[in-house]
Formats: structure tokens, C-alpha cells, sequence
């Protein structure tokens, strides 16, 4: 009789065994569909390289108010000197202050009448269109952004105001420009690239031509601002 | 029946052998599988998202700390009025939390039962709607804006990536889309309602809109730093 005790005991380990491999199979099975697809990846690794740039502004800007820290508590005039620059950056922030740099300039047209029957409004450069390229252009890093001289700030609106388009309460008329520092290759190619804003509006019959620039400036906002309703806490 | 026992013994012990051949060799590729591009590096990319963002948030702790250290540091009649001047511009620049009267607008996807054929994309929110709403408000003289919780400076730009918006370049939102503008609240409420304005557009596709007056908003500081790789002042 103990041969058979035997065979049962064998049998149930041989069955136990069998069982937690076929747990574990199932489960490491189940795992696998569970991820991200792999439209993801670009996105991801663009958001990343967005995330870090944005901490080695925010380190540079933190090693900039350390040193204003320390020039405050050395004495009178080092705090004004440290305020003043810190006021400076702020200005520039703003857009209270012309800048140049490397960037972009681009010129948008309508077409002559004459190539189209007179009052077709979809050969028309509208608000909106402008208002993409702006925000294409915010998209690929722009620092600094005008369009004909206007320097647009964090209120700024492009809008049909009647028949004409407003920047900054101020009328503007075509051929539009729109200057935007930044890095030139990545604010011209956000634009450029094939069935991006060139093509749409091109489509459209509207001449877009895009210049890279070395050296370019962009004006500053130059009207008073002042906050009537919102109030620093 | 010796014999029978030993066979059984042999027969399992080549079953189990099959059995952990087979799982190693299901484990291996699963390793490989994980490591392939399609699937380790979105994961892996989320992973170092998530520490990039955690470390996002710390620096700007520390830097909206360092900045009200200064300001205290900074005393003295002297001083006073260069800190007034540095107060306001830095409003201007989106970098202090404001507060005022004016509006809260939610915007969310139509809710609508689309019936076949109808094209889904035009029921959706798009950046478009967005801007137009955010261009319509500033256009309404609205002073500081944001959108859930993240404040749109003069270089916002808003995007669609999917069902999300991305905006200030790495922030993710999902709808509903909560704007909040700080102005006349009666201005920016009438530059929305008016007919033929963006909202009545937006209706048309069954976007929900809500619009509410309020008489105190709280719109937070931007999140980002204020340096310039590419621009510098002009001499």
C-alpha cells in the first residue's frame, strides 16, 4: 500500500507544479497588452524634451535670484543693482522692452483682385489666420512675437475690428509681417512643414513667404498698461 | 506496480521540464518584447516624464520662494519704489497670482448623440475654439487669464494632441476646459454672448459652453522661468 501513497503524493506535486506554471504563464500573458501604443512615443519624447528645457530655465532663473539674494544682503547699493536687474528680466518678460535675436520673419498677402472674382472673403486673410500663425509660432519656442510693429503680449488680441484687423487696439493693414525670435530652423519648419499652415493657407491662394533672419527686432510694447481690475495678492 | 510509479514520475518529470523550458523561453521574449521600441520606450519615456514634471514643480517652488526672499531681503525706503516697479512689471509678465472680478467660462465636447455619418471631429473641441475664445477675452480688455489653473502669458500657445490640449509647451489638459479672465465682467461676458459670437458658433456643434460672472478670481503665476535663449535686449 505505501507504493501507491506513493504515486498519489507524486501525482499532486506533479499537479501543484503544473498548476503554478499555468498561473504564472497566464498572468505574464496578461501583462503583455497592457502598455502604450506607439503613436505615443513622438509625443512623449517631445513632451520630455519640452519638460527639461523648461528646468534648466527654471534652474538658471533659480542661480540668478540666488546671486540677487546674496548682492541684497551685501549692502545698499548692491540691493539696487540686484532690483534693477531683476526688474530688467521682469521688463523683458513683459514685452516692455525691444529685443533682437535670431528668428523669423514672415510676410502673409492678399492676393491682387485682380486674380480673383473682387469680394471673395476666402481669399481674405482673416483674424484667425493670423492668430494660428501666431500660435504655431508660440509653438516652436518664439520669445518674442510683432506683427506689423506690434509687439504681442500676453493681452494682445487679433481681431476684425469692422472691416480691418486690430493688434493691441491698433488698426493693421496687409501685406501682414510677423517677426518672432526663436531658434530659425524650428519656428520656419512649424510652419513649413508639408500640410502645415504655408500649405492651408497657400491653399487658400494667400502668399506666405517665410525669411530666416540672423538679427532680427522686435519691438516693444510701448502703451501704458495698467491693471484696472486685477490686483497682485 | 513499482514500475507503474516510475513511469508516471518520468512521464511528469518531462512534463515539467517541457513546462519551464517553455515558460523561460515565453518569459525571454516577453523581455525582448518589452524592450523593443513600441513598448519600452513609451513606458519608459512616461517614467522619466513623470520625475521631469515632479522636478518641474519643485524649481518652481524654489523659485517662487527665492523671488519673495529677495523682496524681503529688499528693504528700506530706497528700495521701495524699485520693488513697486519690479511688483508690476512682474504682473504684467504673468509672474505673480492675481485677483479680480470677471468671468469663468467652461467649454466641454458636445454631449450629442451623433447619428451616423455625421463627422465626430466637428463635435469636438478644437484649439481653434480655444484661441478664439482666449483672442475674444483679450480682445473684451481682459487683464490675466488662465486655463485650468495654468496662466497664458504673451508666448501661450494651445494645441491639440488628441483628445488633449497641450499648452505653455508641456502642460496637459483634458476637457472640460475651465478659462478664467480677470476684467470687466460684464465687458467679457457681452464679448462672448453677443450674436454670431464665438459662443453661438460653438453651440451650433453642441458644445457645452457655461459662462459665469464672478466677482473674485484667483489666477495663478506661471509656472515657467523668464530666460531667453535667442532674444536680448537691443542696444
Amino acid at each position: 500500500m505505501p507504493q501507491k501513497y506513493y504515486v498519489y503524493i507524486s501525482l499532486s506535486l506533479v499537479a501543484i507544479t503544473l498548476g503554478f506554471l499555468m498561473a504564472v504563464q497566464f498572468r505574464v500573458s496578461g501583462d503583455y497588452n497592457i502598455g502604450i501604443p506607439r503613436e505615443n512615443t513622438q509625443e512623449l519624447s517631445q513632451e520630455l524634451k519640452q519638460l527639461k528645457s523648461n528646468n534648466k530655465n527654471l534652474q538658471a532663473e533659480l542661480s540668478d535670484l540666488k546671486i540677487k539674494l546674496k548682492q541684497v544682503n551685501a549692502g545698499q547699493a548692491q540691493a539696487v543693482q540686484a532690483l534693477k536687474s531683476e526688474l530688467k528680466k521682469g521688463r523683458m518678460a513683459a514685452g516692455m522692452v525691444t529685443v533682437t535675436g535670431p528668428g523669423v520673419e514672415v510676410i502673409l498677402d492678399n492676393p491682387k483682385s485682380s486674380e480673383h472674382s473682387q469680394s471673395n472673403t476666402l481669399f481674405i486673410i482673416r483674424d484667425q489666420d493670423l492668430l494660428k500663425v501666431i500660435n504655431e509660432l508660440r509653438g516652436a519656442g518664439a520669445e518674442a512675437l510683432s506683427i506689423n510693429g506690434e509687439r504681442i503680449i500676453a493681452t494682445s488680441e487679433v481681431r476684425y475690428a469692422g472691416s480691418f484687423i486690430n493688434v493691441n487696439t491698433k488698426r493693421i493693414v496687409p501685406p501682414y509681417q510677423v517677426l518672432a525670435v526663436g531658434d530659425p530652423q524650428a519656428l520656419e519648419h512649424a510652419l513649413a512643414i508639408p500640410g502645415g499652415l504655408r500649405d492651408y493657407l497657400g491653399n487658400l491662394g494667400i502668399k506666405v513667404k517665410i525669411k530666416k533672419h540672423e538679427e532680427l527686432t522686435v519691438p516693444a510694447y510701448f502703451k501704458e498698461n495698467n491693471f484696472k481690475y486685477a490686483k497682485s495678492m | 506496480m513499482r514500475k507503474t510509479a516510475f513511469i508516471t514520475l518520468a512521464a511528469a518529470c518531462v512534463l515539467i521540464g517541457f513546462f519551464i523550458s517553455a515558460q523561460f523561453k515565453e518569459s525571454a521574449e516577453l523581455q525582448m518584447q518589452q524592450e523593443s521600441l513600441n513598448f519600452a520606450r513609451p513606458k519608459s519615456l512616461k517614467v522619466k516624464i513623470e520625475s521631469a514634471r515632479e522636478e518641474n514643480d519643485k524649481l518652481h517652488e524654489k523659485v517662487k520662494h527665492y523671488r519673495s526672499e529677495l523682496d524681503k531681503a529688499a528693504a528700506g525706503p530706497e528700495l521701495a519704489n524699485l520693488k513697486q516697479e519690479v511688483d508690476t512689471v512682474r504682473a504684467f509678465a504673468g509672474l505673480t497670482e492675481l485677483k479680480g472680478p470677471g468671468i469663468k467660462v467652461t467649454l466641454n465636447d458636445s454631449q450629442e448623440n451623433l447619428s451616423p455619418g455625421d463627422n465626430p471631429n466637428l463635435y469636438i473641441l478644437h484649439d481653434e475654439d480655444v484661441l478664439r475664445v482666449l483672442n475674444e477675452l483679450k480682445a473684451a480688455g481682459a487683464e490675466a487669464l488662465s486655463m485650468n489653473e495654468h496662466r497664458i502669458t504673451a508666448l501661450t500657445e494651445v494645441r491639440c494632441i488628441g483628445p488633449t490640449v497641450l499648452i505653455n509647451k508641456n502642460v496637459r489638459l483634458s476637457p472640460p476646459f475651465v478659462i478664467k479672465a480677470i476684467g470687466d465682467s460684464n465687458t467679457l461676458y457681452n464679448s462672448l454672448t453677443m450674436k454670431g459670437g464665438v459662443i453661438d458658433k460653438l453651440k451650433f456643434w453642441g458644445i457645452e459652453i457655461s459662462l459665469k460672472k464672478e466677482s473674485s478670481l484667483a489666477i495663478p503665476p506661471y509656472e515657467g522661468g523668464m530666460n531667453f535663449d535667442y532674444a536680448r535686449p537691443t542696444q
